[in-house]
């Protein structure tokens, strides 16, 4: 039984379902510094932001054949700051009209012991990797330009390698159900940074 | 019989109501066509010197649209069969009439014995008509099959053509940038975006089918093996300690259907971690 796609979803429970709309793209590292030029001309003035960030991501199975993803997320520049918790459920394709991928997005702020917490909950880790790279914003839409560094001692976030000489670029905006005009908005942004980085809708099924 | 008297006269006052509407229709998008030839006459004859091709184009692609839409006003469903109306002139007078000059913009001041004939004209010039019987015969002379035919290579000549000219242009904008450098790899954005789905090439006891360009698998089992009892420690931390036997036997199962990796580097990894797979 399928359930219906969310954004037909009505408000349930006193919250509102909240869509992560997104679009994504690849920057080879020589041409960062442009991509960052760019970016700061582009998007709102505000002092440059980096992020070095630990995300590990954490499986549930049950009885049903896909298990259910969590993913905690932690600043490792920034002591103090809380933990990140995320649900991000099934992108809602077949829309051709929709010119960014669109997901069911829960986001919660918590304490640092979710580890722990999780653990005991039954999740157990299926991967984890740190993310390094820059934040900038416009308006509602957050642009990220980050590199991923796989860990090669689970753990020890110290002995880390980079995934690949690119760095990794997402659009993103967190809007309520059903604002498809956001969609718009951000493909004429991704317009503007054409031809340095090409961004798109990109179904990660296809790429399993 | 009062009922069909009344029935036909709303039949009747519908098809005039949607007489109306047509030709309004009508009327503006003609409205429309006139003025957009009329400023292409304009750019021709006054602006011919610093005329460039691309503008040229552009005035025909706006007339050729408003035909269209032209075309498609009068095939629209709801337009009556403008054939079936007959146009007759109930007065013809030799002096100014000062209604028709309003509407037709000054152009036709009088309605008078030479106008009419030219105004409402249904048949087309006489070599037009010619031109149109020649076509027509022409036409009918082929022979079904031979038009089809004939339809088919034009449709396959005007997609071939176009084939080559966007292929064409493809390459000169990738040609001209081959020199610049690429800003980036579309192989890469895959990698990255399967990472971050879903731990593509991240996990360090998977066999990972794909890493990044430039990244083996290799130098990252052996790390592994060394900091096997670190993941001992990791794992224990979180868990009650009597499940650990169990899932190692487990694993150890789950090592033999799985094996693509070398057997002994499996088994030190499976003993030591608590994979998700079995709970």
């Amino acid at each position: 039984m399928e359930a219906p796609p969310v954004t037909m979803m009505p408000v349930t429970g006193g919250t509102i379902n909240m869509m992560e709309y997104l679009l994504q793209g690849s920057v080879l590292d020589h041409s960062l510094e442009s991509l960052i030029h760019r970016l700061r001309g582009l998007c709102d003035n505000m002092e440059p932001e980096t992020f070095l960030d630990h995300e590990m991501v954490f499986l549930l199975k049950g009885q049903q054949a896909s298990p259910f993803v969590l993913r905690a997320r932690r600043s490792m520049d920034r002591g103090g700051a809380p933990w990140h918790l995320r649900y991000l459920g099934q992108p809602e394709m077949g829309d051709k009209n929709r010119h960014a991928l669109v997901r069911n997005c829960v986001d919660i702020a918590t304490s640092e012991n979710l580890t722990d917490f999780l653990m005991e909950m039954g999740f157990r880790m299926d991967h984890e990797f740190v993310a390094k790279g820059h934040l900038f914003r416009k308006g509602i839409m957050k642009i990220m330009v980050y590199k991923i560094f796989r860990i090669l001692v689970p753990g020890n976030t110290d002995s880390t390698e980079a995934l690949s000489l690119s760095y990794l670029v997402e659009l993103s905006v967190v809007a309520p159900a059903g604002q498809d005009m956001v969609s718009d908005d951000m493909r004429n942004f991704a317009e503007q940074l054409k031809p340095l980085v090409h961004l798109e809708k990109i179904d990660p099924k296809r790429l399993m | 019989m009062r009922h069909s008297h009344t029935y036909l006269f709303l039949l009747v006052q519908r098809e005039e109501k949607q007489l109306e509407a047509s030709l309004d229709a009508l009327l503006s998008q003609v409205a429309d066509l006139k003025n957009s030839l009329g400023s292409f006459i304009y750019k021709l004859e006054n602006e011919y010197d610093r005329l460039t091709w691309p503008s040229v184009l552009d005035s025909f692609a706006l007339l050729s649209g408003q035909l269209n839409t032209l075309n498609k006003v009068l095939k629209h469903e709801k337009t009556p069969l403008f054939r079936n109306q007959v146009i007759i002139p109930l007065v013809l007078s030799p002096d100014r009439d000062e209604d028709l000059m309003r509407q037709t913009e000054g152009r036709v001041p009088v309605f008078s014995h030479e106008v009419v004939p030219d105004h409402l004209r249904t048949k087309p010039d006489p070599e037009v008509e010619e031109q149109e019987k020649q076509l027509t015969t022409d036409a009918a002379r082929i022979g079904a099959d031979a038009a089809q035919k004939q339809i088919q290579s034009l449709n396959k000549m005007c997609s071939n053509l176009l084939e080559k000219i966007s292929k064409e242009e493809r390459e000169s904008e990738s040609g001209g940038l081959r020199p610049n450098k690429q800003t980036f790899n579309p192989a890469d954005t895959n990698a990255l975006v399967a990472a971050v789905a879903f731990g593509k090439g991240l996990s360090n006891w998977r066999p990972s089918g794909s890493s990044g360009p430039g990244q083996p698998g290799q130098p990252g089992t052996g790390p592994i093996l060394a900091g096997a009892s670190g993941l001992q420690q990791v794992q224990m931390a979180g868990a009650p300690s009597q499940q650990q036997p169990l899932l190692s036997g487990v694993q150890m199962a789950q090592a033999g259907q799985t094996g693509k990796m070398p057997s002994g580097i499996k088994t030190n990894i499976k003993s030591a971690s608590m994979h998700p797979y079995q709970r």
